[in-house]
């Protein structure tokens, strides 16, 4: 077996100027602790402690959604196994994109929420913050609030980007990227 | 009715609700899984309490980072208050922040667009 090219893909992180990489199944504990992760390393980068809130809430609305979807489906360990990471783009600016594995229906409809979303300006994008936040508490799924794209959305400066990659004829990958 | 200890940790508040004092204190971040079911105390006892007597509610937080469905179960919490200065109770928030951290105030501020009752959002310095 050959040995892993440790080299190339510390250049590949290198050129996407990649800050933190995680690959496996989320679970609590995890968030948790990567994510304290994350806002130390940022703040000893010495990014602005603006830039460290958006970065953290962007990851904590990513993960904490692709672990309750996980659990929803009861995807299997080696469905479940979720990719997220944050890189840095020009000064002050964060890139953060998340990958995981969801049916194809779900893919689609993910895709095309994102779509609807990304129309919208900012002050169409609170309206829409608004409204979910006002959705009665039974129409609502499980412990969603439903909030958390719009909310990334309304964090970016760009609008958010999704993508679905078929893996099967049941499932897709799911690609989200949001720039901060 | 008896007071409401709850233990800060990394990713949810300290709760703290007094009953001789009509005083509601919530610290820290807050980014739980089942933000709803960490809430639920919170909104029985203040429920309990605007019921059960005709004192004030004050309300103080320290909030720092909160996830979309601790953003969704402070608004209901909110909401009660809001209900309770429709009929003529006195309440209120505090929401101090450190001054660094501006998305702390610009969410606070969010909050209170939707809240007639007295609510202030205080620098800490």
């Amino acid at each position: 077996m050959q040995p892993l090219n440790v080299y190339a893909l510390r250049e590949t992180f290198n050129q996407e100027r990649i800050l933190l990489c995680f690959n496996g199944p989320f679970t609590a504990l995890l968030i948790e602790e990567i994510g304290t992760a994350l806002r130390q390393h940022l703040q000893a980068l010495e990014a602005a402690p603006s830039a460290v809130a958006d970065v953290f809430a962007v990851y904590i609305e990513m993960t904490q959604n692709i672990r309750r979807y996980t659990l929803q489906q009861n995807l299997s360990e080696a469905r479940a196994i979720s990719t997220l990471v944050v890189s840095q783009a020009e000064a002050g600016h964060y890139i953060l994109s998340s990958g995981n594995v969801v049916t194809l229906a779900d893919g689609q409809r993910l895709v095309n929420r994102v779509g609807e979303l990304a129309v919208l300006d900012k002050a169409a994008l609170k309206a829409a913050f608004k409204a979910q936040l006002r959705r009665p508490r039974d129409t609502l799924d499980g412990d969603s609030a439903g909030l958390g794209l719009i909310d990334m959305a309304r964090k970016a400066t760009a609008p958010l980007q999704a993508l679905v990659l078929p893996v099967d004829e049941e499932y897709a990958f799911f690609q989200l990227h949001v720039v901060l | 009715m008896t007071n409401l200890e709850i233990a800060q940790t990394n990713s949810t508040p300290g709760i703290e609700a007094d009953w001789d004092s009509g005083l509601l204190r919530l610290r820290g971040d807050s980014y739980p899984e089942n933000s709803f079911a960490l809430f639920q105390p919170v909104v029985e006892w203040v429920e309990t309490y605007l019921r059960d007597t005709q004192r004030p509610l004050r309300l103080e937080l320290e909030l720092l980072y909160l996830n979309t469905s601790s953003v969704r179960a402070l608004m209901d919490i909110l909401d009660q208050l809001e209900d309770a200065h429709q009929e003529q109770r006195p309440v209120s928030v505090t929401w101090l922040y450190d001054a660094a951290n501006e998305r702390v105030a610009d969410l606070a501020e969010e909050f209170k667009e939707d809240c007639t009752f007295p609510f202030e959002i205080v620098a800490k310095t």
